[in-house]
């Protein structure tokens, strides 16, 4: 199995989650994190004072797939994350050696 | 050396603190994030008005372990998340390449 963690611009939660469940993904974890990229964050002015925005929001997602299916999941968060402007995010795969369910202890591919 | 990943029901993570460390578990990180799997989430009716909940809240850990104590470590999570209801949640094992203690620069068995 694979880790698929993306993190990408919180407006395009909705749209990533619709097209993964489209695809037949049945599950995700989620959590609001900050970071920054090449950007390297922003200048915001806010009550006529300037503040350096090194940290900007993002949401993060983790999913384990089949192996068969992480390139698809990665293509679909791709293409539904995507503005085109700098800030859109990364996704990377690690390779998952086990996967349990707690409720069932059932492990691996019968846990996805 | 492995990290280990569980997302579990919020009310069950003292259990599972208390689970791992009778079995030697030193550390952890622990971040409140939402998910949803199979269950999809439910319906709520919070003041008359029905709210679709499709991201339940969830409790993370991230534990780095030594590869032989990574079995131990899954089933004690696994053995007190234990509800037996829908939505328990999933650990997976992800192999690490290499850990570094901040404070004293250590590597990897050293710095588990």
């Amino acid at each position: 199995m694979k880790l698929v963690t993306a993190v990408i611009k919180p407006h395009k939660w909705e749209d990533v989650r619709e097209a993964l469940e489209t695809f037949g993904v049945t599950g995700m974890t989620v959590s609001e994190v900050s970071g920054y990229g090449r950007q390297k964050g922003h200048t915001e002015v806010y009550r006529g004072a300037e503040y350096d925005i090194a940290l900007v929001p993002k949401i993060r997602i983790e999913i384990v797939v089949d192996d068969g299916d992480a390139e698809d999941v990665v293509g679909i968060v791709v293409k539904t994350a995507q503005t085109g402007r700098i800030g859109d995010g990364k996704v990377w795969v690690s390779p998952v050696e086990t996967v349990v369910r707690v409720r069932t202890g059932d492990r691996d591919a019968a846990a996805l | 050396m492995k990290l280990v990943t569980a997302v579990v029901k919020p009310h069950k993570w003292e259990d599972v603190r208390v689970a791992l460390e009778a079995v030697g578990v030193t550390g952890m990180t622990v971040s409140e994030v939402n998910g949803y799997g199979r269950q999809k989430g439910h319906t709520e009716v919070y003041r008359g008005a029905e709210y679709d909940i499709a991201l339940v809240p969830k409790v993370r850990i991230e534990i780095v372990v030594d590869d032989r104590d990574a079995d131990t470590v899954v089933g004690a999570i696994v053995s007190s998340a234990q509800t037996s209801k829908i939505g328990d949640g999933k650990v997976w094992v992800v192999p690490v390449d290499s850990v570094v203690r901040v404070r004293t620069g250590e590597r990897d068995d050293a710095a588990v």
